[in-house]
């Protein structure tokens, strides 16, 4: 027995198709449809647990020695980091961050592209592809993750108020969804989603991200304006009616991940992660980004519990 | 001279015969689309002579579809064109360019066709086209003009050589058919929503040079269905062409399809950021200063017709920074004319106050006040970097271009640092500034029937929705109501939406209809109602950026103000801070409501609660702060004297002193109705 219909929801969160596989014109394994939901997150008869995207680079200076000793040698070859992030940790989306192209003058595009072509080579798993940093290089650097990834409905990141028509452009040029970010605010985020509906990009093709705080360091701001986007979708806000990705990427270096005891950092960081994640996932989010390996199967699990879980109905 | 409409008739009349000439079939390779203009307009798919003559049919005979399936076969017959020409552009290829279309690299098309008389007019025009960011397609033998005057073409150079015939021209339209298929989801046959897609979405110009037969013009001239402005270069009679001259062709035809350059970084020997906005620059670190008491200085931005305004023009009237001596205070006008085609003459004053924000943007250049006020230093550091009076003008003509894409066209900055020139520019000034304090002024709530909203705040006060009313300013003070008209036609989805006022509930305490809906709905239903005058009843939420709080004294019958500058306790008992902390945050508190400084002189504060007379107490300083103003208000009003009998801290620090003074000033509070 669920909780008794206290909520008069009338609309839908609409879904979005990240990965293609052969029958659909892409390479990928396996492919997901996120969103659909109808009611509050593990509220659904038949709840459908958060993707898990496991966040890697391709350039590892600019990532956090945690995750760089914990994975080993790996982290040197994006596309080896990929296979074993879908082999060994698990992960259930690859979102690779161009890191590279953060260095002063980056200019090598060519490089961009075959990066991206050689982790859809090493991995099966859909990708989310992180461009650039600097808006200079923004329409070099999207041109060619959208054309490497022609055909394989990837999600591209980010797109913000100030900078989306690159990422609107390969969106649209080739078939992808992207990431419409806003910092902590429905009104923004709105706003966001109806410039890009503005310039062409189809709403099934748009994944929010409200911008997430970590735990004890402004998530209780995210989980507030998450709550809000999806309470406003279900009501009926067309505009809103997305899913939602959450990435607490500072969780990493919060004092006190930054300042564990050698032997307990590891430990400390994954706890980090998964709170968060799991506060993330109750406020609605589709797809939850981790650094940790570890990360990856503790939040399954907590998923696979929280979704069979019994609730109880009140009253009794 | 060539009539255009007799041409086009008998190029009708041509194209028809030769349409029964194709013979063999046709197709272009590298394409999902066919021939993408039959294939978007009427659905089918044009390999032979038959489908040809069902689509040329299906679409009445139109032109573009005849030239279409003529060069198809011509191609088929005789080869792609030889390099530099492109011929018909691969699917691939054309991706990339809608890329760069979407993506805002470039920013439009144009279509360059037939023979220039001058091969250098051609060249000038290509170097303006480039410079503004378009994609240029060259078709005739304009192609052969450039190569004479050495223009280099390719896509690296924004110029694509479709081919040496005026004839290849109609690949200019299967581009835009084909971006309006992959970008704009148009769907083959629906020719409604194709036509739509180009006349709204698609930003494409075409410039006719003389030399085109009558076919080709019937090509041309087919092509203003599609909302392309055709500018015509040659001896042709139209009325429904633009005529130009090789100077203003490319301008009148970017006027005419809306299409604006945006700018992205501005060319000045110092950075400039928003990040340099709250730097100062002290006395030892500055070079000359302008105004500030020192010298006369002011500001004045004026909108002019678009003939009048050459965009990005700077003058320096007077001399250059170079021959001003160090550390001295020197005479300074900062004159800037806009245009453009939104802009409007109420939209000055808002502009106007961007300047101080701009000039601070300079890493080494810092501006405070406004109108004659002005004080504006810059600094020895950019100085010695080479940085000049004139590269300011460069930054505001920038920025004003670039924060205001959609409302202007066109800015030119003008400074006088001529201390007499400067002085009689000042009475021109001045005259302007009286001028819009009389329109402003005069602004009344019941002379529109639209107010606006602002729901900036809702980033951590959730619920709160600001109502703006030409007497009513935003509680913060930042905003008024035309800056939220401003806002909201820059930036239509934003956080200024028009609110339609509606019927009257309540005419006194200022309560709408329209008003109340609006604020239903943006507080996501926590709020039902709202009055636009009143404290007590139903008042306006609170988020937390308020100047100043008003908030009722039932012991005194009366309401008090406290401004967030105030430290102390006030008869309420509370600080500022303390009562900021209990109403803020999108509730609705009967009895307590934020509000700007300048709504306290607004002749609607306190209206719905019994008028001005309820006043009892305001902090010394602002009631200094507000003393002109507000007396002059209160004598107009009859109320001459109430003034020196509102409280402050001086007089009454407790609720019980307040009284007692109350009763001493025969303050009229006391006498009125119970608030309560």
């Amino acid at each position: 027995m669920g909780l008794p219909a206290m909520f008069d929801w009338n609309s839908v969160i609409r879904e979005v198709v990240i990965g293609a596989t052969k029958s659909d014109g892409g390479t990928r394994a396996v492919s997901y449809r996120i969103g659909g939901g109808t009611t509050l997150p593990f509220l659904e008869k038949t709840p459908k647990p958060p993707l898990i995207a496991f966040e890697l680079c391709d350039s590892p200076q600019y990532w956090s020695p945690i995750i760089t000793n914990y994975c080993g040698d790996v982290v040197n070859s994006p596309a080896e980091w990929a296979k074993t992030a879908g082999s060994a940790y698990g992960a259930d989306i690859i979102r690779l961050y161009l890191t590279s192209t953060r260095q002063r003058n980056y200019s090598d595009f060519e490089a961009v592209k075959r990066t991206v072509e050689l982790v859809l080579d090493a991995t099966g798993l859909p990708l989310i592809i992180e461009g650039s940093n600097e808006p200079k290089i923004d329409s070099e650097v999207f041109l060619k993750c959208g054309e490497a990834g022609q055909g394989e409905r990837l999600l591209l990141g980010t797109a913000e108020a100030s900078r989306y028509r690159s990422i609107a452009a390969a969106a649209l040029a080739y078939n992808h969804s992207l990431i419409a970010q806003s910092p902590i605010d429905i009104n923004l985020a709105k706003q966001l989603n109806i410039l890009l509906k503005e310039i062409g990009v189809p709403q099934d093709h748009i994944v929010i991200d409200p911008y997430t705080g970590t735990l004890g360091y402004g998530f209780e701001y995210s989980y507030s304006a998450m709550e809000r986007i999806r309470f406003s979708a279900l009501k009926g806000d067309t505009d809103l009616a997305m899913p939602m990705i959450c990435s607490a990427v500072d969780s990493l270096s919060v004092k006190e991940v930054r300042d564990a005891e050698p032997g307990t950092r590891d430990t400390m960081a994954v706890a980090w992660e998964f709170y968060t994640g799991i506060a993330a996932a109750a406020a609605g989010a589709e797809i939850i980004c981790v650094r940790h390996p570890d990360s990856i199967g503790k939040l399954k699990e907590a998923f696979r519990s929280l979704a069979h879980s019994k609730v109880p109905t009140g009253g009794d | 001279m060539i009539d255009v409409n007799t041409a086009v008739s008998s190029g009708q009349t041509i194209l028809k015969q030769r349409m029964n000439s194709l013979t063999s079939s046709f197709a272009y390779e590298e394409t999902a689309y066919h021939l993408p203009v039959s294939y978007a307009l009427t659905g089918i798919a044009v390999h032979n002579p038959a489908a040809a003559a069902l689509a040329y049919t299906k679409m009445q005979d139109n032109p573009i579809i005849a030239h279409e399936c003529l060069l198809a076969q011509k191609t088929e017959l005789d080869g792609r064109p030889p390099a530099p020409y492109t011929g018909f552009i691969p699917d691939t290829v054309l991706r990339k360019l809608g890329y760069s279309l979407v993506d805002g690299s470039i920013i439009g098309l144009a279509l360059l066709i037939g023979k220039p008389e001058q091969g250098s007019a051609a060249a000038g025009i290509c170097r303006e086209l480039q410079e503004k960011y378009m994609l240029t397609f060259l078709a005739g033998d304009v192609v052969s003009a450039l190569a004479n005057e050495g223009v280099k073409v390719g896509l690296d150079y924004r110029l694509i050589p479709l081919g040496p015939t005026n004839f290849h021209g109609v690949h200019f339209i299967d581009i835009v058919a084909r971006v309006a298929m992959m970008f704009g989801g148009v769907v083959p046959g629906d020719a409604g929503r194709l036509l739509s897609y180009a006349v709204e979405r698609a930003k494409a110009i075409v410039l006719v040079f003389p030399g085109l037969s009558d076919e080709e013009l019937a090509l041309v001239d087919a092509m203003r269905v599609l909302g392309f402005p055709i500018v015509s270069l040659g001896q042709y009679e139209s009325d429904q062409w633009i005529k130009a001259t090789p100077d203003d062709a490319v301008a009148r035809g970017m006027e005419a399809k809306g299409i604006r350059v945006t700018v992205t970084a501005i060319p000045i020997p110092m950075g400039c950021s928003p990040a340099f906005e709250g730097k100062s620059i002290r006395k030892e670190e500055m070079y000359v200063e302008f105004g500030g008491g020192r010298s006369p200085a002011f500001e004045l931005l004026t909108m002019k017709d678009a003939a009048e305004v050459k965009d990005g023009e700077v003058t320096v009237i007077g001399p250059e920074i170079d021959a001003m001596k160090e550390g001295s205070a020197n005479p300074l006008a900062i004159l800037i004319h806009v245009a453009g085609r939104a802009m409007k003459k109420d939209y000055e004053p808002v502009l106007e106050r961007r300047i101080h924000n701009f000039v601070n943007y300079g890493e080494g250049s810092w501006h405070v006040a406004q109108r004659d006020l002005i004080w504006v230093r810059i600094s020895k550091e950019v100085v010695a970097k080479g940085v000049k009076i004139q590269h300011i003008g460069k930054l505001l003509a920038n920025k004003f271009r670039m924060d205001f894409p959609q409302l202007l066209d066109a800015v030119s900055v003008t400074f006088i640092t001529d201390q007499e020139k400067v002085l009689a520019a000042k009475i021109t000034a001045e005259k302007v500034y009286d001028e819009r304090d009389a329109r402003i002024k005069g602004m009344l709530d019941t002379d529109v029937d639209t107010y606006y909203s602002c729901t900036l705040c809702q980033t951590f006060a959730p619920n709160h929705v600001c109502v703006i009313t030409p007497e009513r300013p935003a509680l913060c003070g930042a905003i008024s109501w035309l800056d939220g008209r401003i806002a909201y036609e820059i930036s239509p989805a934003g956080a200024n939406q028009p609110i339609r006022k509606g019927a009257v509930i309540n005419q006194v305490t200022g309560e709408y209809e329209g008003v109340n809906q609006f604020v239903k709905k943006a507080s996501h239903g926590e709020v039902d109602r709202c009055s636009l005058y009143s404290v007590m009843e139903y008042p306006m939420t609170c988020c937390g950026c308020f100047e100043c709080i008003a908030l009722m004294l039932p012991e005194v019958n009366g309401i008090m103000v406290v401004n967030r500058e105030f430290k102390g306790v006030t008869p309420s008992g509370m600080t500022f801070s303390t009562l900021a902390g209990t109403i803020g945050g999108g509730a609705q508190t009967p009895g307590f409501t934020g509000i700007s400084k300048n709504f306290i002189i607004s002749n609607r504060f306190l209206q719905g609660d019994g008028g001005i007379e309820r006043l009892v107490w305001m902090p010394q300083q602002l009631k200094d702060e507000l003393k002109n103003r507000f007396t002059e208000k209160l004598e107009k009003q009859g109320l001459g004297g109430f003034f020196d009998k509102i409280a402050d801290e001086t007089k009454a620090v407790t609720i019980e002193d307040l009284a007692i003074y109350l009763e001493k000033a025969g303050h009229p509070a006391l006498t009125m109705k119970p608030l309560v």
